[in-house]
């Protein structure tokens, strides 16, 4: 029984990670309705970014290394926005996945560029974890669930009590109403961006301290994300959140049952399932926020 | 001279994998980003046969034909969706292609690979063979290459525009889109199945790391370079993406920096898709539409 709660366990962590990157995803989609492919290298850039930092030249301390490298996630984010997205803002859909998928495969490759294919860690040695009823966590694990709470919850009061979060939703909904409501499409831009970036980069920099960086990580958690983001109907934010934790659930238990080897299998047949027979998700809040 | 045969070889067999793709994406507008399934499908399907001790045209033949089927049925579900969410759809169906490779190790040995693929019989094993197996590719490049064009000039191609453009138009016109979709994506997943046949039979080694996105992403740059909904285009862009790849080989590169070579590769290829849908999304050579 502690065997199966620990897993349970376990899936709400990596699931508190994969609702930080789905909702990031789910909020572009919902304002500029495309599929950004390469969402999955800002949460690899920001992990790697702060090993960039961390180590030499700048040994900053790893708490300190953060905020640079989010800084610079940021701005990538925004330059992917301001150099590939915004002049492609009118084409079709597939002009702007086939551009993102191009944009991905720019960003990984770069990565590999820079710090190579290899595995790597921020080598900060084996963190004890602390137990209670036989089920052990570490304290890393507590603050990626720490963190997606506070930056959910941030998020929250954004959307629900403030002019800029209630017009990020309008436009969400409706963009020409919004438009012509006089509410700045600049200005929603760049907070969507600027969210999910950030939102990205801290959930990579936290999964790279669980576990470790490689190249891939940022498809890997993509995908995640993605099938977190069909759960939820698309461009439904606290759907998409509900959806990552269901996804880190789901990965975590299904352990117990069949070949770690499939593990990412659950993401992919979600995904196929979800586009097949509920296109709109089964968490959707209808009518409510978007 | 050996080197310059081994890239026609692979400009035949990625023209012939880029055909496929184009016919699906080019003239269907089914934006398959899945296609290296299928590819690898016919890969593995012709290797295990001939590695059964079958004659190597009739491993062919029937990867051709499992690589067609499963394109067919697959093909049926994934059709109720549209534009990005096939791409995604398929994409997705790729990615679960390649963990079965990786985990089904009774069947394809996983990560090991399947090792000692034999070449046909009347084609030398070795060096030797290359002349032959060259021609042997390029037979079936053009051959390829005139039935897609005889068959998308003709009304059938003219059919797969329609329903390209607008569904219901050719639905007005008596035209069944839903099956004119499947026939595409089968005659688009037999042809991956024998490129990836082909390339099989020449590398005589595989493993499912040989089937990732990136082959994904290096055939779609294929046929949009080249320009989608062309007769020319996939084989122009396929002849123009190898010979980029291997002529990076043969830069002056010191030693040390042998490893950056790739990543640069990649970024290239990644730039290149980005600024073609920024700058050109018609590709080099454009379709002809008459106005």
């Amino acid at each position: 029984m502690t065997y199966y709660l620990q897993l349970l366990l376990n899936g709400m962590v990596a699931g508190s990670v994969y609702a930080m990157f789905a909702v990031g995803l789910t909020m572009v989609y919902g304002v500029f309705r495309f599929i950004n492919f390469a969402h999955g290298e800002l949460i690899a850039w920001g992990a790697y970014l702060v090993l960039l930092f961390y180590l030499e030249p700048c040994s900053l301390p790893l708490y300190a290394a953060v905020v640079p490298a989010l800084l610079v996630t940021v701005l990538i984010g925004l330059a992917q926005d301001r150099f590939v997205y915004k002049p492609l803002r009118h084409s079709s859909h597939i002009t702007l996945l086939i551009a993102s998928i191009g944009l991905s495969y720019l960003l990984r490759n770069a990565i590999r560029l820079i710090w190579g294919s290899d595995l790597m860690t921020y080598g900060l040695g084996l963190t004890r974890g602390i137990s209670f009823a036989g089920l052990s966590i570490t304290w890393i694990q507590i603050a990626m669930v720490g963190a997606a709470l506070v930056f959910l919850g941030f998020l929250y009061i954004l959307l629900n009590f403030t002019i800029l979060g209630k017009s990020l939703r309008a436009v969400s909904d409706n963009m020409d109403l919004a438009d012509i409501m006089g509410i700045s499409m600049k200005r929603i831009g760049l907070t969507v961006w600027l969210l999910a970036s950030v939102f990205a980069g801290t959930g990579g920099i936290l999964l790279a301290l669980d576990t470790n960086l490689e190249p891939m990580m940022g498809l890997t958690n993509l995908i995640k994300a993605f099938a977190a983001v069909l759960l939820g109907g698309a461009g439904n934010v606290w759907g998409a959140l509900l959806g990552g934790l269901f996804i880190g659930i789901a990965e975590n238990v299904g352990v117990a049952f069949f070949s770690p080897g499939y593990k990412d299998f659950i993401s992919f047949a979600v995904i196929i399932l979800m586009l097949l027979f509920r296109p709109r998700g089964i968490f959707g809040i209808a009518g409510g926020v978007r | 001279m050996d080197y310059l045969l081994h890239i026609m070889i692979l400009v035949a067999i990625y023209s012939i994998f880029a055909i496929s793709l184009n016919l699906e994406m080019g003239y269907t507008g089914l934006y398959n980003f899945g296609h290296v399934a299928f590819f690898g499908i016919g890969a593995y399907a012709s290797a295990l046969l001939s590695l059964q001790g079958m004659p190597v045209w009739f491993s062919m033949v029937c990867a051709m034909m499992i690589a067609g089927g499963l394109g067919a049925l697959i093909a049926v579900p994934a059709l109720r969706l549209t534009g990005d969410y096939f791409g995604i759809a398929t994409l997705v169906f790729a990615e679960m292609v390649r963990l079965f490779f990786l985990n089904e190790r009774g069947l394809t040995r996983g990560p090991m690979g399947l090792p000692g693929i034999p070449r046909p019989s009347f084609i030398a094993e070795g060096v030797h063979g290359l002349p032959m197996y060259l021609v042997f590719c390029v037979i079936l490049t053009i051959l390829v290459f005139l039935v897609i064009r005889r068959v998308t000039t003709g009304p059938f191609g003219r059919a797969l525009k329609v329903v390209r453009e607008d569904e219901y138009v050719a639905q007005a016109l008596g035209k069944n889109a839903f099956v004119f979709k499947i026939k595409a994506v089968t005659v688009g997943s037999v042809l991956a199945g024998l490129a990836g046949a082909q390339w099989a039979h020449y590398v005589s080694y595989i493993s499912p790391g040989d089937f990732t996105l990136n082959e994904t992403i290096l055939v779609l740059l294929c046929v949009v370079l080249g320009g989608r909904g062309t007769n020319w285009g996939p084989v122009l862009g396929a002849c123009a993406i190898v010979f980029f790849g291997e002529a990076v080989r043969f830069l002056p590169i010191p030693p040390d920096f042998g490893r950056f070579v790739a990543p640069i590769q990649g970024m290239v290829y990644g730039l290149i898709l980005v600024v073609m849908m920024l700058k050109r999304p018609e590709g080099i050579l454009p379709e002809y539409r008459s106005r």
